[in-house]
């Protein structure tokens, strides 16, 4: 664990980034991930704000895709008329964004610390 | 939570919060209570009434029926069963009178009482007197419950 | 163990693993009924197996926190517990009275229970989670008292912390809206208004800070975080809890006859339940992240964190997803509401319980934590009982989902019953994840006994 290699700036950055990425997943969906993009450009290389931010625009790109996509597919070939559908998009949708959500808390604690998601990525 | 923050402002957050809040609480019962004999149909709250609430409560029915959508789910709500039956406290006081002791085989099944005539029509005037209640928007959303 | 007399704990935590496993056999008969209706009828109806199994959870977790307390509050208050003789003699009284009730409820029909208990002269009973009979009410508040009394004197004659003042409010306002089931009006929309003083200002408000408090002082030992950190969280997040919890209470004031505007402030207030939840989740990952040590109870740290995530899960997010008056219209007394109970009541109550218990029971047998493999059973056990809850509550979502489709939200609604035979299959995929919680639990239990064995080289 090299801690002391970030600076407090670069840890304050990789925190916002962290954040904002957590906060498009929950209260402002677009809104954080524009923002979100604006801190990525302002990062460097191999810092770790530059990772937080990554992972951040990462985590929620995913997020889109296993979310929308995957539930409209369910609505797709489901039928909008059908219970089953809502059965298995309700609990899905449910489960799985609570999923990312936790994870993101996780980043974001790891971000306060200017700690990447484990040792060795 | 950082240096900024302190322990003693947190302190202060939950205690006045809490405070407020419940001061907030307590003024809305207060509104909620005085006002509450234009929904609650009390007009008909009779002994009769009261003394099927009791039945009711004796025989936990709400181990098994929700009424007004709070008990168990693993029976009809009852909220509103004397408009499902047609209005007929007649009908109700049928169905309870008429469960088999033993069950129905593979099936769930309402226990038999053994109720007297004056306490099914007790039971079957406070489910009237509940399905008089008015609720907001006229939950549950159709006679089925 | 700091103190002698925190030792009075492993009684309580002892009958309330004890009353667990009872719990969960009554609700696999529960879930068997579900499907096979006719299963012990008319020896065990429903409605009796649902009491045994909720009340034995509600005596159960209340052993859990007092156990709790009494081992928290005298290393908080660093002194000896203020008389460990009234602690014992309390565990017998209300275990005995607890027996009792459930054997009351098992052996005659409820209606001569009332009888027998002459509950004509204070009628409480029959109401939903309040089923006990007067008496057994009142042994509850004498209980409650002679605790509370043994709880604040050790707190007033010691060291004042956070963690011991949050924990007392927290027992005293359990003790105070419990007064509340003593009064049931005929007027249902009164009974009903005030009944929820007892539940949801128990469940969502006093609780809490119940739950907080145990999480702060497990926290505290386990990562070594500074306590000053700790208690500033701790002191946020109850501050949460109250502030959308209080006025959060309107969500049960939607559809009983109340006033209108339960369903804004109700709707709103209740929205923003989950935030002390998604706190305790930051709360508990950032500390165990900057741990200052690695505590040998890697099986605590465990449960911690499941509380955390799982009391998020539970309540929060299972909560908020019927919580919405529109919403609420369409779900209001369906299995969504038996989904979000059976994962809130587990993942904020019963894990905090379980996580204290991992914590504590090792010390007070003599050892910092288990051995080894005793460790790895019980993480064994936490997996597949939180992975069997989450099933348990997805499956009755999905019997939920569907029960509204048919039953209320469709053209053509259908009854109530014939909704019932066409989700049976949810019922037997719930019973099946009930059987694997079952198993989860009985490893849980193996795990007190396990000896350490002979190292092998790995």
């Amino acid at each position: 664990m090299d801690k002391t290699a970030h600076s407090s700036s670069d840890i304050k950055t990789a925190s916002q980034a962290a954040l904002l990425s957590l906060l498009n997943l929950t209260l402002l969906p677009i809104i954080a991930f524009s923002a979100l993009l604006w801190i990525y450009n302002k990062t460097q290389p191999g810092t770790i704000a530059r990772y937080h931010a990554e992972l951040g625009i990462k985590t929620n790109l995913f997020a889109a895709i296993a979310l929308f996509l995957v539930s409209a597919l369910m609505i797709a070939f489901g039928g909008f008329d059908s219970a089953w559908t809502w059965v298995y998009v309700i609990s899905y949708f449910t489960i799985v964004h609570t999923t990312f959500i936790i994870f993101a808390v996780w980043a974001l604690v790891r971000s306060w610390s200017g700690e990447k998601l484990n040792k060795l990525m | 939570m950082r240096e900024t923050f302190t322990k003693s402002m947190a302190r202060n957050i939950y205690y006045g919060g809490a405070a407020f809040f419940f001061l907030i609480f307590l003024a809305l019962t207060f509104d909620t209570v005085s006002g509450l004999s234009k929904t609650d149909n009390s007009q008909n709250l009779t002994g009769q009434v009261a003394e099927g609430k009791r039945l009711w409560e004796k025989n936990d029915c709400i181990g098994c029926h929700t009424l007004i959508g709070e008990g168990a789910y693993f029976a009809p709500e009852l909220g509103n069963v004397f408009t499902r039956f047609g209005g007929s406290t007649e009908a109700i006081k049928a169905f309870i009178k008429s469960r088999p002791k033993n069950g129905i085989p593979n099936r769930r099944s309402m226990p038999q009482f053994n109720f007297s005539d004056e306490e099914l029509e007790a039971i079957a005037q406070f489910l009237k007197y509940v399905d008089g209640i008015t609720t907001a928007r006229d939950w549950p959303p159709n006679k089925q419950g | 163990m700091k103190y002698k007399s925190q030792a009075v704990a492993k009684l309580y935590f002892t009958a309330a693993i004890g009353l667990f496993v009872g719990q969960i056999l009554f609700g696999l008969i529960m879930g068997l009924q579900y499907v096979a209706g006719d299963f012990l009828f008319p020896e065990i109806p429903f409605n009796v197996a649902r009491m045994v199994h909720t009340n034995l959870l509600i005596v159960w977790l209340l052993f859990g926190f007092m156990g709790s307390a009494y081992y928290l509050v005298p290393e908080e208050s660093e002194r000896e517990l203020f008389s460990p003789m009234l602690a014992k003699l309390m565990f017998w009284v209300f275990l005995v009275a607890g027996a009792l009730t459930i054997l009351g409820y098992l052996l005659v029909p409820y209606a001569t229970l009332a009888d027998i208990t002459m509950n004509d002269l204070l009628p409480t009973m029959g109401r939903e989670f309040l089923e006990q009979p007067t008496i057994t009410k009142l042994g509850i508040v004498v209980v409650a008292l002679a605790f509370l009394y043994n709880i604040g004197m050790t707190i007033l004659t010691g060291r004042k912390t956070v963690i011991n003042l949050v924990l007392i409010t927290g027992l005293i306002g359990l003790a105070v809206f419990f007064l509340f089931s003593f009064y049931n009006p005929d007027n249902l929309v009164m009974d009903k208004y005030f009944w929820w003083w007892v539940v949801h200002l128990w469940v969502e408000g006093v609780w809490e800070l119940i739950l907080g408090a145990i999480l702060a002082f497990v926290l505290i030992k386990i990562t070594g975080v500074d306590r000053e950190i700790i208690e500033k969280w701790l002191y946020i997040i109850i501050a949460m809890t109250l502030i959308t919890g209080i006025i959060g209470t309107g969500h049960h004031f939607f559809w009983i006859g109340t006033p209108d505007y339960w369903q804004w402030l109700g709707s709103v207030f209740s929205a923003m339940e989950p935030i002390p939840f998604f706190m305790m989740t930051l709360f508990a990952f950032n500390m165990v992240n900057k741990r200052r040590r690695e505590h040998p109870n890697k099986a605590a740290t465990l449960w911690a964190l499941g509380t955390a995530v799982m009391a998020f899960l539970g309540a929060g997010v299972w909560g908020f997803l019927h919580t919405l008056a529109p919403v609420n219209y369409y779900t209001h007394g369906t299995q969504i509401t038996a989904a979000h109970g059976h994962m809130a009541f587990y993942g904020a109550y019963v894990m905090v319980v379980l996580t204290m218990i991992s914590y504590a029971m090792p010390i007070m047998r003599g050892n910092k934590a288990n051995n080894e493999r005793a460790q790895v059973l019980e993480m064994w056990s936490f997996w597949f009982m939180t992975v069997s809850m989450v099933f348990i509550t997805l499956f009755l979502t999905g019997a939920g989902i569907m029960q509204v489709y048919l039953q209320r939200y469709s053209d053509a609604p259908i009854a109530f019953m014939a909704a019932q035979d066409k989700i049976a299959i949810f019922y037997w995929m719930r019973e099946i994840a009930g059987l694997v919680f079952l198993v989860g639990l009985v490893l849980y239990v193996m795990s007190f006994f396990v000896k350490p064995g002979v190292k092998v080289n790995a």
